[in-house]
């Protein structure tokens, strides 16, 4: 099985209260994601925790896309 | 519909056979949401857990009388577990659940059929605690996280 990226995500600078989700890739710096019906674009990536299994665990910092 | 690919792919049911995700699929009860549904209720008993197939939704705790607007505290998307302290503790649901998306679908997940399963058989009941535990303390870094 391909890994799967348990990623937690944090908005930057407003009241959003930020997103879990499952993705089939791992986000980068730069990328843009959509949570809900708003775009983002991910300003740091790093490892929140180990890797278990096919899991893989990551923390990313968002700001609005709106914004750039 | 064949759910193993699926549940794969959800870390509740890491380490899993393919034979006892074949049991846990026979559980599961798809059921879709539009924006706005409300999926759980705070302060109602639960006997049910989700897995989020497609889609988003919010999850409001409840408040107590007089301290401002329910906000969402996470917004839970693809892979994710609604209700899944209802199988721990047998509590009333700790905070109302709303659809954001069109659809959203979840898998829903009957605890006591669920309960019986993970009894009979161990090295799934086992597995499944051990990914509940990780996944709850998952969802405590992440408010920890939005909060710094």
């Amino acid at each position: 099985m391909a890994p799967v990226y348990k990623v937690s995500y944090v908005v930057a600078g407003e009241e959003h209260p930020g997103a879990i989700l499952n993705a089939d890739q791992p986000p980068r710096v730069g990328d843009q994601v959509t949570l809900g019906n708003r775009r983002f674009v991910v300003l740091e990536v790093v490892d929140l925790l180990p890797a278990r299994g096919e899991f893989r665990f990551l923390h990313a910092t968002l700001r609005p896309a709106a914004s750039t | 519909m064949d759910l193993v690919p699926l549940l794969q792919k959800v870390e509740l049911f890491d380490g899993l056979t393919p034979h006892e995700l074949q049991e846990v699929a026979a559980l599961c009860a798809e059921q879709v949401y539009h924006p706005g549904d409300t999926v759980t209720r705070q302060g109602e008993p639960g006997s049910e857990m989700y897995v989020i197939c497609e889609g988003w939704v919010e999850v409001i705790p409840g408040m107590p009388p007089g301290s401002g607007t329910p906000r969402a505290v996470v917004n839970l998307g693809r892979g994710q577990l609604i209700g899944e302290m209802t199988l721990v503790d047998y509590g009333p649901r700790s905070a109302s659940v709303r659809a954001l998306s069109e659809p959203t679908i979840v898998q829903a997940i009957d605890r006591e059929r669920f309960t019986e399963l993970c009894e009979q058989d161990y090295h799934l009941g086992y597995l499944v605690m051990r990914n509940m535990a990780a996944d709850l303390s998952f969802k405590l870094r992440h408010r920890n996280l939005t909060g710094r």
